[in-house]
């Protein structure tokens, strides 16, 4: 008897503790919510990552494309989403760090669980072969001397890269108009048909012009030069590491995500990202990887937001 | 280049390729007739499961799926009233009054072959001119969209029909639906009622899926007390041999897929537009414009041809510029860019095989609509006017729900295009047409936004917009449409 008491109580124990201990997470596919649409560079980088994710997990991830708003809908969906980690965001730092400056979000850094980040690219901005400067600092120079006079495509009110290049140019005290358009290929379709003066956007359209001689870009919002683009100065050559603005990738979850299911994520990310192709795949696309995870993401998030913030009430264009 | 063209032909026809073809066509036309279901949600499901093989199998999929289903929203659009997808939107306006005098079969025939035409015009232009055709989308900016927008716009006047007012006040409805959201250029929300879902403005294809998919299914469901159709009515093959269409065609198909390929060209314009337009233009060029609307097999074919010309003319800013016509196009350039290509100018000399073999791809699926089409169109879903209303009222609603909930899984989203849907049937009801809500919705934006750009570059130099040579052709052309209008309007106010 006493022995059939103890085995039941040693079963049952076993199993009340099952969940915790033996937390087989994940064990069904995984939804990774994208706030941007199918085809873009987030999506491209995403869908990417997950082929690799997938096999480290051991279960699929489908993908959703959740566009609209600056992102903002998405985000939105996900934090509303069950913590379970089983509906993941995948994202860039605008949704995160700028859109809720400038829009109603019921979302904030503080509230969602930091995953890892995954990879990150600087912004360029490019001109015509005919333009008067051949660098980084020539360039600044040219838009110092003639203010008001030249166009710049951007990727609109509250796109990264137009912050990006407002805050160089208020450190400059260059008045350049900026246009905004859709993103980079409509940005880049303009630059190119000689409706704008200059491209700014990201890294990869750009290439194959530089490439041709139809473009010269002379500067990238990273603090670091670019390999691919020598003409092109970082912000640290010029004087101005600080001023530094990239695109920077990475997962999140809704409040509450087990921290044991968030390491999971978290490891496999980061042997995931250990793939030659994906290196390869990221070089191609003018990435480089950044894995931050945890606390210190929440952190990066924090520094950004506040630092956005500042920028956007200068501007003129904070709302909250 | 015509080199590298006929040396890309055996990688488009190797096996591999030739079964993706046929599968993604297959699939194309089964996802384009299934309202909700969209192409670009097919191919970016798709997409992934390709990234272990060969580019060509993977592009050879979206050629299908994308030329397959353009042809495939012709379906529900002609025998139901339901476009399948945006783009068939004009193929309703006389497909469907075909199906009601007992045309169907014609109509799907027709709408069948125009497609493929449609879609072999475009291929070859993508094949011959790409490089050239590219220029002409740079010299496209903001000025130059602009009038494009207006020109759609002042199209209204033909699509109107009897009642101006009316029409005009359908027009302003979609330009308002159109407004609502966050505005792009000065980050101002419009409309939006503090609701953060409105704030991304309304999705397209959830908005016109209730207005034009939902009222006919309503419709439907009122004479719920008989089959819809008499299941003899319908005649599958009775109809119209391939000579006879050419011969009556000809003409249409040629002026509708020009159109198609111009309208391709410009990214952010899209085969809704191409098939307004050359819709319009049918009616416009037609002797006998009264009979457009009561099934006149004509407007199929400038429809059809129209939307499908759009395709692949589409590919060629994205593959020659790397900058990406619509989401399809996209997905394609995400597409190969995994598969370690980087779009732009060098694309054609660095991987030839894969872009003149995703030509060819588009060439082929293009004719192998004439054989899966008719195939899978009359064979099987012809069958689905047998079914008692009963059936075929709830059986469409759940997969127009399904389909809208996929693309972003959001609730609220069909909320939304329920209530478009009881506003579509309201308008219906009251005899607003409905054409001119989906061209307000599309080209109202597209006119104030790049009319704000124009202004922006130009410092609010208002001369501008008119010293183009690209703007002056187009303001000429759109005064020849006003002008003739016009006349025809005020010739048969004084016959009456």
């Amino acid at each position: 008897m006493k022995t059939l008491q103890l085995t039941s109580l040693v079963a049952l124990s076993a199993f009340t503790a099952m969940p915790v201990m033996a937390d087989d997470y994940p064990n069904r596919p995984i939804e990774i919510i994208v706030p941007a649409p199918a085809g873009g560079g987030t999506d491209n980088v995403a869908r990417m990552l997950n082929q690799y994710l997938q096999e480290e997990l051991g279960e699929s991830l489908a993908v959703l494309n959740v566009a609209g708003g600056g992102g903002a809908i998405g985000v939105n969906q996900i934090a509303r989403a069950k913590p379970d980690g089983y509906t993941l965001l995948s994202t860039w730092n605008s949704p995160i760090t700028t859109v809720p400056h400038m829009q109603r979000v019921q979302y904030s850094y503080e509230t969602l669980t930091p995953i890892t980040s995954t990879s990150q690219s600087a912004y360029t901005m490019c001109v015509a072969p005919d333009f008067p400067a051949e660098t980084g600092e020539e360039f600044l120079a040219e838009l110092q001397n003639n203010p008001g006079q030249y166009t710049y495509g951007n990727d609109g009110v509250g796109g990264t890269m137009r912050l990006a290049a407002e805050r160089i140019f208020e450190a400059y005290d260059i008045e350049a108009r900026p246009i905004p358009f859709g993103g980079a290929g409509e940005t880049l379709q303009n630059f190119l048909g000689g409706h704008v003066d200059i491209y700014g956007g990201s890294i990869t359209p750009a290439l194959p012009y530089v490439e041709d001689g139809k473009a010269k870009c002379l500067l990238v919002t990273s603090a670091d030069d670019n390999e691919a683009l020598p003409q092109a100065s970082g912000l640290a050559a010029l004087g101005h590491p600080e001023l530094e603005t990239v695109l920077w990738r990475m997962m999140l979850a809704p409040e509450g995500m087990d921290e044991q299911r968030v390491n999971v994520i978290a490891d496999a990310v980061a042997s995931a990202v250990e793939h030659p192709e994906f290196q390869a795949f990221l070089t191609s696309q003018g990435e480089t990887l950044n894995l931050v995870r945890g606390e210190e993401l929440r952190e990066r998030l924090h520094q950004e937001t506040v630092a956005i913030g500042e920028t956007l009430e200068k501007l003129g264009l904070k709302k909250n | 280049m015509f080199d590298s063209l006929f040396n890309a032909l055996p990688v488009a026809l190797q096996f591999g390729s030739v079964v993706s073809l046929f599968v993604g066509t297959l699939v194309g036309i089964l996802i384009g007739a299934l309202p909700g279901l969209n192409p670009v949600m097919a191919i970016a499901l798709m997409l992934p499961l390709t990234y272990g093989f060969d580019p060509v199998i993977a592009l050879g999929l979206v050629a299908g799926i994308y030329n397959g289903s353009m042809y495939g929203g012709a379906i529900p659009a002609i025998l139901l009233k339901i476009p399948g997808t945006p783009a068939a939107i004009a193929t309703t306006f006389d497909g469907y009054p075909m199906t009601r005098n007992g045309q169907g079969g014609l109509a799907l025939k027709t709408a069948c072959w125009s497609s493929a035409i449609g879609g072999i015009i475009s291929a070859i232009a993508l094949m011959t001119l790409a490089p050239l055709l590219a220029q002409v989308t740079l010299a496209f900016g903001p000025t130059e969209y602009f009038w494009v927008a207006v020109f759609g716009l002042v199209s209204i006047a033909v699509l109107v029909g009897s009642d101006i007012s009316k029409g005009m006040l359908s027009a302003l409805l979609g330009v308002i639906i159109g407004l609502v959201g966050v505005d792009t250029i000065s980050g101002a929300e419009r409309y939006t009622f503090d609701s953060l879902y409105l704030s991304g403005g309304f999705d397209l294809i959830i908005v016109l899926i209730g207005l034009y998919a939902i009222p006919p299914v309503l419709e439907m469901a009122e004479k719920s007390n008989a089959t819809y159709y008499d299941a003899g009515s319908f005649k599958v093959d009775a109809s119209g041999n391939a000579l006879g269409l050419i011969r009556q065609h000809w003409r249409t198909w040629t002026r509708s897929s020009l159109i198609g390929v111009s309208v391709g060209i410009l990214p952010g314009a899209g085969g809704n537009l191409a098939a307004l337009l050359s819709y319009n233009e049918a009616k416009r060029k037609s002797t006998n414009p009264e009979s457009f609307g009561t099934g006149n097999p004509v407007g199929v074919a400038a429809a059809e041809s129209g939307n499908s010309a759009d395709n692949a003319s589409a590919m060629i800013p994205s593959l020659t510029l790397g900058i990406p016509g619509n989401l399809v196009a996209a997905l394609v350039l995400g597409a190969l860019m995994i598969h370690g290509l980087q779009p732009g100018p060098q694309l054609f000399t660095k991987s030839p095989d894969v872009v003149f073999g995703f030509m060819w791809q588009m060439l082929f699926t293009a004719m192998l609509l004439l054989l899966l089409g008719g195939m899978v169109a009359t064979r099987l879903f012809a069958q689905v006017l047998r079914m008692p209303t009963a059936l075929l009222v709830p059986t469409t609603l759940v997969l127009m729900a399904v389909g809208v909930y996929t693309v972003k899984g959001n609730m609220t989203d069909l909320y939304v295009m329920l209530a478009f849907g009881l506003l579509g049937y309201l308008l219906h009801r009251l005899a607003f047409p409905l054409a001119p809500v989906v061209l307000g919705v599309l080209l109202g934006p597209m006119a104030e936004q790049n009319l704000r750009l124009a202004m922006l570059i130009s410092q609010d130099n208002w001369g501008s917009l008119f010293t183009r040579p690209i703007s002056q052709g187009i303001i000429a052309l759109l005064l020849m449409v006003l002008f003739t209008q016009a006349w025809k309007i005020l010739r048969k106010g004084r016959q009456n």
